[in-house]
This record gives structure tokens, sequence and C-alpha cells, in this order.
């Protein structure tokens, strides 16, 4: 039944074309009407005021900072997870990818809970006269907490691709295991663990719900690029749509990026997206 | 010197050899893929651990499964060279071969300059500054070798170095492997399924059959009297086993074996014995032969396989019991009108056929 079928394949192309059109204008209006709400001279008047500055240079300082933290405290966990079979690891990889579904705002009052005057850390810390909540170092933990998944996720994948033919090579040549480590696993597998850090900073760039409840809104102190978003919605709608472009811009760029790299994350819950060939 | 028993368990298989190498010596373990010899190799690198045994390289011991001793293989001193040599990708060829040398805490100039020194004794000096991927297969398998053994190893282990090469530098290498070889201090294990790479570098050679060494010893040895069918095989020979049961005057026995009897060239042992056919001892015909050949067996022609690299000669697999080959000229096959399911009487003289204990 040629006919009958040419028809079909028609219908299939015609619902594939609407599904796609859907989405791509879900996904796209709303990015569109930001860029074009306001225009550009305002938009970079608006940048350039004492608070949205303020919140730029936090966000980029404790988004840095706690990046910096999720390679030095992630790269030995994402090793273990990669390279060690042990009794459990199942477990310890849900718990880790935890934060990446967990909402927000979850992560936010555990770590008031683990921190706070009464919690178990915090409590020990209140001992030294050190009290973390809604200080620079509570934005830095929440961005850590909700960012690491990302790193880890594709720090592992990466370490776990690396063929077992170079590790057992680098033993055989006296290397051991934190030689083989430095001089070959970590190079082989240095694409994945640059892209995991890029997407780790992406996502601590943009965290909000767990440091508005951990660290607060303090302009200057706690107050982040996402938070003053969202005070700039009930005050200054302008200066609201400025950061957001500037967000925008940001995430857009990390992503593209690490598309133009020819790599993309490997997060092996999704595999790997179609076009990251190597 | 290598000493090593090891055994080793892995789901259905089992793996249990007891291997020697003296000191410069080049110990050839052949076998077919699976039949445990990679896995050998690991355990004796030390990527594996036998489940019981002992391995001691020049007196130190590497692992003792009774002692609860095991050394881990950065700490064993040995050069390895994987079957698809698993050079570096991303350091250059000498990084590649100063890479042992700078873990055992060489200075960076030092250590290239040795590796240097490697490549240039492998003729590859030239190489040096490029990468594993720039090169070809016989290249890789020089710089393998010269990584392999620039940390003057105390034992040198290959999984099938010529594998991965084409023919035409299979020959090559072949030649410049052995020189090597011939000049290193330490023992080698080399590993192969080719049972011409096996009689090329083979000081000794251990055939090795579903994880168990089926015969060992030093190559000639292994050619005049081959204890297996795998090694009869690999050799090309006609190999029988039976019961030496009474000898005649002008030096032929017999030999009783599952299949039929045989007439000998009288070995001078009694008892259990193999017996090896050469197969170009083996003549074929038509009709019963008239001559004076003493062992006749009929049956009909299974295969006809060229034998290379000869081209005139020609292996013909015959459904006789017990099963011969016979190896016969292509005239013979065209005269003869071979053609398999064709049957054919084999025969061949007592003096063609050598039995030993």
């Amino acid at each position: 039944m040629p006919a009958r079928s040419r028809r079909r394949g028609r219908w299939w192309a015609i619902g594939v074309a609407v599904a796609v059109g859907a989405l791509l204008a879900l996904l796209g209006l709303p990015l569109a009407s930001l860029v074009i709400r306001v225009p550009p001279g305002v938009l970079w008047a608006r940048l350039l005021t004492p608070a949205s500055l303020a919140a730029l240079r936090l966000s980029l300082v404790t988004s840095v900072l706690s990046t910096l933290a999720v390679v030095a405290l992630g790269l030995p966990a994402a090793y273990v997870l990669a390279t060690r079979p042990f009794r459990g690891r199942r477990v310890l990889e849900v718990l880790v990818e935890l934060p990446m579904v967990l909402p927000p705002t979850v992560a936010g009052i555990g770590l008031l809970l683990a921190f706070g005057r009464a919690g178990l850390a915090g409590r020990v810390l209140g001992w030294f006269g050190l009290s973390i909540p809604f200080t620079t170092l509570a934005v830095v933990l929440a961005q850590l907490f909700v960012s690491c998944p990302f790193f880890i996720a594709a720090a592992t994948a990466g370490l776990r691709e690396v063929d077992g033919r170079y590790a057992d090579a680098a033993a055989t040549l006296r290397a051991d295991p934190g030689h083989a480590f430095r001089r070959v696993l970590l190079p082989l597998a240095l694409p994945s663990v640059v892209a995991g850090a890029a997407m780790s900073w992406a996502r601590a760039l943009g965290e909000f719900g767990a440091t508005i409840m951990f660290a607060g809104n303090l302009p200057g102190r706690t107050q982040t690029l996402p938070l003053a978003v969202y005070m700039g919605l009930q005050t200054d709608l302008e200066s609201a749509v400025a950061l957001s472009v500037l967000l925008l811009i940001l995430s857009f760029t990390v992503l593209l990026g690490l598309r133009l790299a020819h790599r993309t994350p490997r997060v092996p819950w999704l595999g790997r997206a179609a076009g990251g060939g190597r | 010197m290598l000493r090593a028993a090891v055994a080793k368990r892995r789901g259905a298989f089992a793996l249990d050899v007891a291997v020697e190498a003296a000191a410069g010596a080049v110990l050839v373990v052949v076998g077919e893929s699976g039949a445990g010899k990679t896995t050998l190799l690991r355990l004796l690198a030390g990527l594996d651990a036998p489940d019981t045994g002992r391995i001691a390289v020049e007196g130190r011991v590497w692992f003792d499964a009774s002692a609860g001793v095991a050394v881990p293989p950065w700490e064993r001193e040995i050069g390895f060279v994987a079957q698809d040599y698993a050079l570096f990708p991303h350091l250059t060829v000498r990084d590649n071969v100063a890479f042992g040398v700078r873990a055992q805490g060489l200075p960076r100039r030092e250590a290239g300059a040795r590796a240097d020194a490697a490549l240039e004794r492998m003729g590859v000096g030239a190489l040096a500054p490029r990468r594993p991927a720039e090169l070809s297969g016989g290249q890789q398998q020089r710089v393998a070798l010269a990584r392999a053994t620039v940390t003057e190893p105390r034992l040198l282990l290959l999984d099938e170095p010529l594998s991965a090469l084409d023919l035409g530098s299979r020959q090559a290498v072949r030649g410049e492997l052995r020189s090597l070889l011939a000049q290193l201090a330490c023992a080698t294990v080399f590993v192969t399924h080719s049972p011409v790479d096996a009689t090329v570098f083979g000081d000794t050679i251990a055939v090795i059959e579903s994880g168990a060494l089926t015969q060992v010893g030093a190559r000639d040895e292994l050619l005049r009297h081959p204890r297996s069918p795998y090694v009869a095989t690999l050799l090309g020979v006609n190999l029988l086993r039976g019961t030496l049961i009474g000898r005649e005057t002008g030096g032929v026995a017999h030999v009783r074996t599952a299949e039929g009897l045989l007439a000998v060239a009288d070995p001078g042992v009694d008892g259990d014995v193999y017996v090896t056919v050469n197969p170009q001892e083996i003549t074929l015909s038509p009709e019963p032969p008239a001559g004076s050949a003493q062992n006749v067996f009929r049956g009909a022609v299974l295969e006809i396989v060229p034998e290379p690299p000869a081209g005139d000669r020609v292996r013909v697999a015959l459904a006789t019991s017990p099963p011969l080959v016979a190896e016969v000229t292509r005239q013979a096959v065209d005269a003869l009108g071979l053609r398999p399911g064709m049957p054919v009487h084999a025969s061949f003289k007592a003096t063609g056929v050598k039995a030993y204990r």
C-alpha cells in the first residue's frame, strides 16, 4: 500500500514538526521576551548601578570559590567512584546525585539545620564563636551543595571511560596510583573534568533557593545575581531584566563553549547528547 | 631467574601453571586464544592476584599466597608490552618512553636523555617528538619495547608482541626483536598463539591448553617429540598414542593404538609410547598399494588445503581411523583426481613412523 504508507509518513512528519515547534516556542518565547523587553542602552545603564555591580561581583566570587571547592572535594570522590568497586557504591552514587533533583529549598533547610545555631555542626562551630548562616560563606556552601553533582557525574563518567589498558601500562611502568592518576588518568579525562567544572560553575551561578534560605538576602554579603533579580521584580523591573539577560548570556556562553569544544558534559543517566563525538 | 607457580579461577575457567625462566632466556608460552596466556602474564605482572601460588624473581618474592605477600605491579620492576601496546595517547613518544624512569624519580632532563637513547637503540630516535597516533604499527611496537626496557626490568613480559602487525612489518620486526631479546640480561616471558613465533623466539617453549601446561621443553625437544595433539597440530604432524606390543627382526615394532595396529621403527623402549607420522611420509592411492608399506589405512578425503608458502605442497585431511593428514604435491592431487569424499588408501612405511616415550 504505497499511497497509504506515504500518507502515514506525511502525518508523522507534520506531528514531529508541530511538537518541535511548540517546544521551541515554550523555551524560546520567555528568553526572547527578556532580551527585547528593555532597550540595550537601558540594560547597560541598569547593569552599572552599584547594587547590580555588587550582586555581580558577589556572584562571580562565590561561584568561583564554590567551583574550586567542588573540584577539590569532588575529584577524589569521582576517582573513588570511577576506579574502586566497593560495597555500597550505588548508594554513595545516589547520595552524591541527590542534590541534582532535590528542591533547592529542601537543601536550604538541611543546611540551616546542620550549620544553624542548634545544628549538628553549628553547635560545634559555635564553641569557637563561628556562625555560618547569613554569611558569604553560607552562599558558597549552598552553591557547593547544589552544584557538586554536576561535576562529580561528569568527572566520574570521564575517568571511568579512560581505557583500563592505560592504567595497567602506568602500573607496570613504576607508577603508583597517585602518579598514575596525575600523569595518565587525569590528563586523559581532562575534557570531561573541565566540562563538569563548567557545568558546576553555571549551576552555582544560578543558585537561588538554597541561598535565600541558608544565607539570606543581604545586599553586598549574600545577595547574588539571582537574588537581586528576585528583589528587582518587586521594586525595579528594568534592573531585574538587565541582570536576567546577563545571567542568560553567561549560561548560554558556557553551554555553547562546551559544545564547541566538541564535548557535551557526560551525565550518565542522560547519555551523551548527539553531536558530542570526538 | 623467574620461578612461578600460580593458580587462578575465574568462573568456569581455571588457570594452574608453573613456569621457570633463566635470566637472559626467553620462555615462550604458546596456546590458542582463551587458553590463559594473557591471564598468566597479568598474574606475573601483578595486575591480577592469583588465588594461590608463589612468584619469585631473582630471589625476590613478588607474590606468596601462604605468606600473604603481594607486591604491587609498580614495585615489581617489570617491563610489560601489551598486545596493542597501550602507548599513552596524550604524551609524545619521548615522554612515553621516559614515563617509567620519571616515575622512578629521575629528573626530567635525564629521563628524556635515557628515553632518547632507548629509542635510538630501537632505531626510532627520530620519532621522539611525535604522538603515538602518528606512528605505524611497527613503529608503535618499537616504542613500546623501548618503553618497557628503558627501566632495566628484572622480568620482561610480552603479550603477542607481533600479532598487531601486518605481515610485512612482522617479518622485519621478528628479526629485530630476536636480537633485542638476546641482548637483555633479564628473563623474558613471551606469549603467542603463533607456532612460528614460538619456535623463533623460545629457548624454552611451554604449551598452554585450557589453563594448564601440557608440554614444556627446549625448542628442539618439542619439535622432535610432541606430546599433545595441540603441539602436533602446531607442528603439522600426526600424533597417536599406543602401547608397544611386540617387535620383529629388521628394526620394526608393533604398537597398538585405540584405532588399530601400527608398524613403527623400533624405539628400543617398551610400554606406552607416542607415535608421530610425518605427513610427507604418507602416500595416497585409490587402490590398495602393492609396495612394501606396512601401514595401510582406508578412508575418505575430508579436505584439501594448499600448504603455504611452498605453493606446490598440499595437505590432505583424511577420515581414516585414526584420522591422518597427508602432505602431497599438487601434481599428485591432479594425477589421482583427489576431491573431498573420495575414498583412498593412505600408506606409509614403518621406518617413517617415529615412536618415543
